[in-house]
């Protein structure tokens, strides 16, 4: 039994390490499309850099919450095993 | 001069602490002590695991029962016997939640009560504050819902400020501070009321056969999923705020005991606290306004 629960513990945290680097993976991507587009679009109109940066800053807290959801999973992952 | 003194003696004492607290397993407790009763200052043990730590932090009744320590109870044994069923141990936890609340509720209400009583058509420098943040959502809803809408603005601002001063209220340095948004059950209430507001909304507008026909939309067999999309717009919107206001915390939490909090934890809370508590609080706010937009211009 205590083999078993030692590596059930080992797997929970590989489990949690994979689910963070692989779903911080999306998130930055969609991060980094959403902020080089509002670059281009300051460039081009810089009267609107207000609210493009607020446009943009809502798209990414939008974006990152799949990230959000594998960070929580992978704190249930560490804590409650 | 003296600035240039005072910054050194700082920098100084800094790495005093830093050399100091590597092999040390003892936290330094300002208060009256329990062991004599005196108001001082006086060390205890305390681990100095990451992992402990967390869990002291963030499962305070978790920790206390792998330390073996016993609560004391005040009251009838029975009543918490039976409160024991629902929660194991959660005591602790529910405590610090409610008393955060009730903290930024009392102080909310002193700061609006106090702006009442001074305002007036020459407004102060106070005044404006509140008049610009009334001003952003009042914009934001009008907007987004038409001008006939304009009576939601001040529930919208309520949900606004209270994230708002929920987020910031974990960077204040007193122990046992933290913010309610970093337990579950406040953001998921705040967004099962959203999710509630957002149905009596479709009610109002088309009626109660009309509601429950929408369910059935193009056509019957899919109305779970249409129930279980509702369900996950509570879910979405409520993790969001939960995850980061959590994950900053843990972040928080971890970094400054590995830089044994010397000066790192300020910019982090500035980080955390400030600028992700912000775009929290107006991201859950501008959701909130969407979900109810969609309904009223379906």
């Amino acid at each position: 039994m205590e083999g078993m629960e030692f590596i059930a513990k080992a797997a929970a945290y590989f489990g949690a390490a994979f689910c963070m680097g692989i779903g911080a993976l999306g998130p930055a991507l969609g991060e980094g499309f959403v902020a080089a587009k509002a670059c281009e679009g300051i460039a081009r109109s810089p009267e609107n850099a207000a609210l493009l940066t607020r446009t943009m800053l809502l798209g990414q807290a939008v974006t990152e919450s799949t990230g959000i959801y594998s960070l929580v999973i992978a704190l249930l992952l560490i804590f409650s095993t | 001069m003296t600035k240039k003194k005072i910054i050194w003696l700082f920098i100084i004492v800094m790495v005093i602490q830093v050399l100091l607290s590597f092999k040390l397993e003892y936290k330094i407790n300002v208060g009256i002590n329990p062991d004599t009763g005196k108001f001082g200052v006086w060390n205890t043990h305390h681990p100095t695991k990451i992992q402990d730590q967390v869990t002291e932090e963030f499962q305070p009744d978790l920790y206390l029962r792998n330390q073996g320590i016993e609560p004391t109870i005040y009251g009838s044994r029975k009543l918490y016997e039976f409160f024991q069923i629902f929660s194991k141990n959660g005591a602790i936890n529910a405590f610090k939640l409610i008393r955060m609340i009730l903290i930024i509720d009392i102080v909310f209400l002193a700061i609006i009560l106090y702006m009442r009583r001074n305002m007036g058509s020459k407004p102060s420098k106070r005044q404006l504050v509140f008049e610009m943040v009334y001003g952003f959502i009042d914009d934001l809803t009008t907007e987004t819902l038409g001008k006939q809408n304009a009576h939601f603005t001040p529930y919208i601002l309520t949900i606004f400020l209270f994230i708002l001063s929920a987020n910031f209220i974990g960077i204040v340095p007193i122990p046992g501070f933290m913010e309610p948004t970093r337990n579950l059950n406040v953001p998921l209430g705040m967004g099962l009321v959203i999710i509630s507001v957002v149905h009596y909304v479709s009610i109002k507008k088309s009626g109660f056969k009309d509601y429950l026909k929408g369910y059935a939309e193009p056509f019957f067999a899919l109305a779970p999923i249409n129930v279980i999309g509702e369900v996950s717009k509570v879910i979405s919107i409520s993790f969001r705020l939960f995850g980061n206001v959590l994950g900053g915390a843990i972040i928080m939490l971890v970094v400054s005991s590995l830089t044994k909090y010397v000066i790192l934890p300020v910019g982090m809370n500035l980080f955390f606290g400030l600028f992700v508590g912000t775009i929290q609080a107006f991201v859950f706010t501008i959701l909130a306004v969407s979900y109810i937009a969609v309904v009223i211009f379906d």
